[in-house]
């Protein structure tokens, strides 16, 4: 790899490039899936290439090839020299990455049992077993599960000096049964929905989620919630479990805190951000029960890593503090603009892809409540389980989710089950109105590998840290 | 450079005689493409890349199993096609696999235009600097992109399947932004660098942008809507997600369950997946090289049945349309060229016939929250009015909305005649017309 990134650094040189980084990314993949008793998916996947970076009259230029002759690379560089020429025809400002010193590193994420020496027989009889057990309930209608394992090598190097060779091995696995009834669908996830759990680990990680154990209650719950109750429309106090506060942070805290947002660079696509450069140590983003943490260093997190994929190392940063906003994700490129070097965000989901400001781990952390304590607490609510959907306007303010299940909570106690909640808000008035959040023994890091951003568009495997939380005065079966 | 038709069709031929199973599939995807993006007034991002990438489905008995890669040497695509054998050889049988599909004539008609290839970095940033002239004489900024892609695929199999064909599409969006809070919205489609108007399109959005100037807001419920083509082609692309492919159909998951022949729609709206019309863009045979033939999903309201590929069409006794997505597919054959049949209503009439009303230029992070009634929630952006009087009156700050596409689409009182390209520049395209809809949900209000 190091050849092919310093033959792509010397072509670009040569062609008039005042800096450039290049990537050599190596991914492969495998995934297996069934549904309803039957394998509906066994694949395997491998894609190769170099993404060259460069500034040349003051502007951007990227291209990347999956050719990975000497020629090919060398024309790629020229091309990607040549694309920044064209920029500059609108060229304000030339430039400016913030300071970073050059690194000669190499990284690995942990990896216990390697997922891609255990064989196809091993990995469908887990999710056979989870499907049989599924199905075993009479309501539900459709079950399904998936496994699903990344492997990703890359190089970086810079024409600053830094080369950085890096691997990372990603497992995930979930189960989702399907209740339909009465004009309904109905589905209950473990140990979340969209995929379930993705962490940087191997086979042992997909072993410990225990699926074929966990599937009766799964099933169970599926099947409960036919007959639920609805949601009702009412504005009232929620308790969310710490899966769904995951995205709850990464939308309406995540995406709006990512400093190339706030700088108007996804205006067109993704939105922008409420938040202005002023509101950095001045705008009380939450209560002072949220604090929250942008860090890349979390061993085994989707969100983790040595160094981003500009070469700057993995950090720990503080984006709210005790409630009031402290911080920005940032990049090389944006950090200038907050007179601060880079907090170390940005990622590129593949060879052909520039990096972007991506979240890393943001997590809520935690506080000292215990969940049955936190329950006892509250007289008059509902609980919340796994997320169902998402949707949140183009500056991150007006917020609506809807959740696969709830209980109310009626006297310190969860009552009877309801269906199809979901919740709405506007986000700083929702985390100003956060009064409690549950200890680190409630704490997980949930993995986020569907984020999308970015055009072309691109998929960033992100992490969040989250504890069930308690919410004041939150409105509630919208549209029901 | 991207393959030719001729040099992806060889290269899955060849694929195929590598793999060592009962049948085989190999599937070529190839692309050039080009991306300069822009916003506050600058180019800031701008990107090319190029790659090629063969996927091989391996067939023993009913057992299939699938590997890609894109290492295009002689030993990487061996080991490519013995993992797909292998995969085969571990997957359990699934009795209702058809095996591989029969050859189909298919019509690929000529969808690479010259332009495109000739649109390159210098000439995209003089269109994204015409763009961004528009918004920043006004004192407004601009930020979107200008794109050019080329693409070919190819699809043979053992079983005398070979067909191949290149597309070539030229799109542009544009955001113009007034620093009083207005945002419009423009965006152009088409299979040709030569009829893309960069000046007239950065004018579109700010002319959008200067009128949504000054929003107030708007008690959320239910209004009478004129929903323009961009916000149309959305609810078409979850109509298509959610309900017009027969896996969601077979599972009872989707609006056409139990309700084929029955009147589900408003009589105004005909919605049909039509790959082949010269209006649209992208390939006109499926992932497994079948021709996507003309499907009526919907005919004057009532529902036809659900786009197919070879497995769905075996298992419920129904014709192939050629809707398959590449294998391995969890999500079953898929909509890719929807349209709704054009009416006789102008725009310019449909406002005029609203009394109390909202206009909407599009919407932003539409998601589900129930599959069967398609219930949609997401926002709206880039120019909401409320409509007085047969008249766009003031700008409205952008407002949620929980509604169900269905009883939307029921709700359906006139069509335009002029339709819209509107999609992804890849694998097909959206015609949609405006719709005026004689109630719409809106819960809720962005600050």
């Amino acid at each position: 790899m190091k050849e092919l990134i310093a033959n792509a650094l010397e072509a670009s040189l040569a062609a008039g490039a005042t800096y450039a980084d290049a990537r050599v990314v190596h991914t492969t993949e495998e995934h297996l899936s069934a549904r309803n008793g039957l394998v509906d998916g066994i694949s395997t996947s491998e894609s190769i290439g170099i993404g060259v970076r460069v500034v040349a009259a003051g502007a951007w230029g990227f291209a990347a090839t999956s050719e990975l002759g000497h020629d090919a690379i060398a024309e790629t560089a020229r091309l990607a020299v040549a694309i920044a020429k064209a920029s500059a025809l609108t060229l304000r400002t030339p430039v400016h990455l913030s300071a970073l010193q050059a690194y000669v590193d190499r990284w690995e994420g942990p990896c216990g049992i390697d997922p891609f020496g255990v064989s196809f027989e091993d990995k469908l009889a887990v999710l056979l077993a989870a499907d049989e057990a599924l199905r075993a309930e009479a309501a539900v209608k459709i079950a399904k599960g998936s496994l699903d394992f990344i492997r990703v090598d890359k190089a970086f190097g810079s024409t600053s000096g830094s080369y950085i060779e890096q691997r990372y091995t990603e497992s995930a696995a979930g189960i989702t049964a399907y209740a339909i009834a009465d004009g309904e669908v109905l589905p209950r996830s473990y140990p979340n929905s969209h995929g379930g759990q993705a962490v940087q680990g191997g086979w042992e990680a997909i072993l410990a989620l225990d699926l074929p154990g966990n599937a009766p209650r799964v099933a169970e719950q599926a099947a409960a919630l036919v007959s639920a109750a609805p949601c009702p429309p009412t504005t009232t106090t929620l308790i969310i479990d710490s899966s769904q506060i995951a995205l709850q942070v990464h939308e309406s805290i995540g995406h709006p805190t990512e400093l190339d947002r706030v700088l108007g660079d996804e205006a067109a696509f993704a939105g922008t951000s409420f938040l202005t450069l002023e509101d950095l140590g001045t705008l009380r983003y939450g209560s002072e029960h949220v604090t929250i943490t942008s860090d890349a260093t979390i061993p085994g997190s989707l969100g983790s890593f040595g160094y981003d994929d500009e070469g700057v190392p993995a950090q720990r940063d503080f984006i709210v503090t005790e409630g009031l906003f402290t911080g920005f994700q940032s990049s090389r490129e944006s950090a200038p603009a907050i007179g601060r070097e880079s907090n170390g965000c940005m990622r590129a989901d593949g060879w052909n892809r520039i990096p972007l400001v991506r979240m890393t781990t943001l997590s809520l952390e935690p506080g000292g409540w215990s969940l049955p304590d936190l329950i006892a607490d509250t007289d008059d609510g509902i609980y919340l389980e796994t997320n169902n959907s998402w949707s949140i306007d183009d500056r991150r303010l007006n917020f609506q989710f809807a959740c696969e299940i709830g209980w109310e909570i009626k006297n310190g106690e969860l009552g009877r089950m309801i269906k199809n909640p979901n919740y709405t808000g506007i986000t700083p008035q929702f985390w100003n109105s956060c009064d409690a959040v549950c200890s680190r023994d409630h704490w997980q890091v949930w993995g986020i590998p569907n984020c999308g951003k970015g055009e072309p568009m691109q998929v960033a495997h992100v992490a969040h840290g989250a504890a069930p939380a308690r919410f004041r005065d939150v409105q509630v079966g919208v549209g029901r | 450079m991207t393959l030719s038709a001729e040099q992806a069709r060889e290269l899955a031929r060849r694929t195929v005689s590598l793999t060592q199973a009962d049948a085989a599939e190999a599937l070529v995807s190839s692309e050039d493409g080009a991306l300069t993006r822009f916003a506050d007034n600058r180019i800031h991002q701008n990107v090319a890349e190029n790659d090629t990438s063969v996927s091989v489905r391996a067939v023993i008995g009913k057992c299939t199993g699938v590997a890609s890669t894109n290492r295009l040497d002689d030993g990487s695509l061996a080991a490519c096609c013995e993992r797909a054998v292998a995969a085969a050889r571990m997957a359990p049988e699934d009795p209702d696999f058809p095996g591989l599909p029969a050859p189909v004539a298919v019509t690929t008609p000529d969808r690479v235009h010259p332009s495109v290839s000739a649109f390159n970095a210098e000439a995209r940033a003089h269109a994204a600097a015409a763009i961004i002239e528009q918004s920043a004489e006004r004192g407004l900024t601009a930020a979107g992109t200008v794109s050019a892609t080329e693409y070919t695929v190819a699809v043979a199999n053992s079983e005398g399947v070979d067909v191949g064909m290149s597309v070539t599409t030229v799109r542009s969006t544009v955001l113009s932004m007034s620093p009083k809070g207005g945002s419009g919205w423009a965006s152009h489609l088409s299979g040709t660098a030569d009829d893309f108007a960069p000046e007239a399109l950065g004018d579109e959005a700010v002319l959008l942008a200067m009128r949504s100037e000054g929003a107030i807001a708007l008690d959320p419920g239910v209004y009478t809507v004129v929903l323009a083509p961009e916000a149309v082609s959305d609810i078409l692309d979850f109509l298509g997600y959610l309900g017009f492919g027969a896996k969601s159909y077979a599972e009872k998951s989707s609006f056409l369950s139990g309700n084929i022949g029955e009147q589900l729609l408003s009589p105004f709206i005909s919605i049909t997946d039509d790959a082949t019309c010269d209006e649209t863009l992208g390939l006109t045979f499926d992932f497994e090289g079948m021709p996507k033939l003309r499907t009526p999903l919907v005919e004057a309201g009532v529902a036809c049945e659900p786009v197919t590929d070879s497995y769905w069409a075996s298992k419920l006794g129904m014709r192939n349309s050629g809707h398959a997505l590449p294998a391995p597919n969890s999500y079953g054959p898929m909509t890719m060229n929807l349209q709704i049949a054009a009416g006789d209503a102008r725009i310019e009439d449909m406002i005029g016939a609203v009394k109390h009303g909202v206009y909407v230029t599009r919407f932003h992070y539409v998601n589900v929250e129930d599959p069967i009634r398609a219930v949609l929630t997401g926002m709206t952006r880039d120019g909401t009015f409320m409509i007085e009087n047969g008249r766009l009156a003031m700008p409205v700050k952008n407002l949620r909305f929980t509604q169900s596409a269905v009883e939307a689409l029921n709700a359906v009182e006139a069509v335009t005649r002029k339709r819209v390209l509107i999609g992804p520049d890849e694998g097909g395209a959206n015609l949609a017309p405006a719709l005026l809809l004689s109630k719409w949900e809106f819960t809720g209000q962005t600050r």
